[in-house]
């Protein structure tokens, strides 16, 4: 990792968890100088054609002490919504980790369905 | 059927879009907000960028020391937030710009009081549909070649008959010939499914 980098990563690479799984999540960051905060959120969002919506779950702040470091990091997802897709409204889930100053970002995608993969509507 | 997270014409998609101005029209349209002593509108149709132009005025406009505040209104929400009242508005001074967009929603009397209250600003920049309210610092318009690079912008291509058509049909709102897009994109059918690609 070269400097000014973030790195954001799902234990395992995985992609696919179930309703009230824990999400476990390595971060790493290689900063020009300390940061003010470190913070890891968990979110779902939406995408389509209507006005999109957000909703973050959980936040986790990482205590730095110095401009490079890692940390472990988890979360117990909720039950619901599932992530899904349609023609009109897809709902995506995701956990980011943003450092402050400079609003530096770097973010992950998952999903989260009973069924092991994204819901489909209308097919 | 293209999921909606794979549509090109998806509003994270299109309102990444921005307006679309050369350095000597912002200089111009500066001149002439300076000129006018900072007061001024965006006019234009709906659908025409009026509020991508004033986000994007926003941007252009900050700096150290200045408070922007931006207020939105539409027909849904014709009326100022409650945050905005008389204290929010006697706090205004030079160091303040204010941006309204959808000014036509207020009625003369709101407008008179606003204008009153907002006099100490620096800086009042409003959207609004007819000329009228302020002096007009530029006047937002759109063609079917706006429509066509727009869609090319979005990764897609629109034949320059079809713009014309779409443009016409929508008289000129490009969010409406935009959603049109969306819906007809939606319908295609496809095998694959591709992963999100747009998340920034």
């Amino acid at each position: 990792m070269s400097n000014d980098e973030l790195g954001l990563f799902i234990d395992n690479d995985r992609k696919v968890f179930a309703p009230g799984e824990t999400l476990e999540l390595s971060v790493l960051w290689a900063l020009p100088a300390k940061p003010d905060s470190l913070e890891i959120r968990l979110f779902w969002y939406t995408r389509g054609k209507g006005t999109e919506d957000v909703e973050v779950l959980a936040t986790e702040k990482i205590a730095s002490s110095a401009a490079a470091g890692e940390s472990k990091v988890r979360f117990a997802l909720p039950a619901a919504p599932y992530s899904f897709s349609g023609k009109l409204i897809s709902l995506l889930w995701a956990v980011e980790l943003v450092a402050e100053p400079g609003t530096r970002s770097t973010r992950c995608e998952f999903t989260l369905s009973p069924t092991g993969t994204e819901i489909l509507l209308g097919r | 059927m293209i999921l909606a997270r794979d549509n090109p014409f998806s509003t994270d998609r299109v309102l990444r879009e921005r307006y679309r101005l050369s350095e000597r029209e912002w200089s111009r349209l500066q001149e002439k907000l300076s000129y006018h002593c900072g007061r001024g509108a965006l006019v234009g149709p709906k659908g025409s960028g009026k509020t991508t132009l004033l986000e994007d005025f926003k941007v252009r406009l900050s700096h150290p020391g200045r408070r922007i505040t931006l207020i939105r209104l539409s027909a849904e929400s014709p009326i100022l937030p409650h945050a905005f009242d008389k204290t929010f508005f006697a706090k205004l001074d030079h160091n303040d710009a204010l941006l309204l967009d959808g000014a036509e929603q207020l009625s003369w009397l709101k407008w008179f009081w606003f204008r009153w209250h907002t006099r100490h600003a620096g800086l009042v920049i409003v959207t609004t549909h007819r000329v009228g309210r302020l002096p007009m610092l530029h006047r937002c318009s759109t063609t079917p070649m706006l429509l066509r690079t727009l869609v090319r912008s979005l990764g897609e291509d629109l034949p320059h008959a079809e713009a014309a058509t779409l443009h016409r049909r929508h008289r000129g709102n490009i969010r409406e010939a935009l959603r049109e897009l969306y819906d007809r994109h939606a319908e295609k059918n496809t095998g694959v499914l591709s992963t999100p690609t747009s998340l920034v």
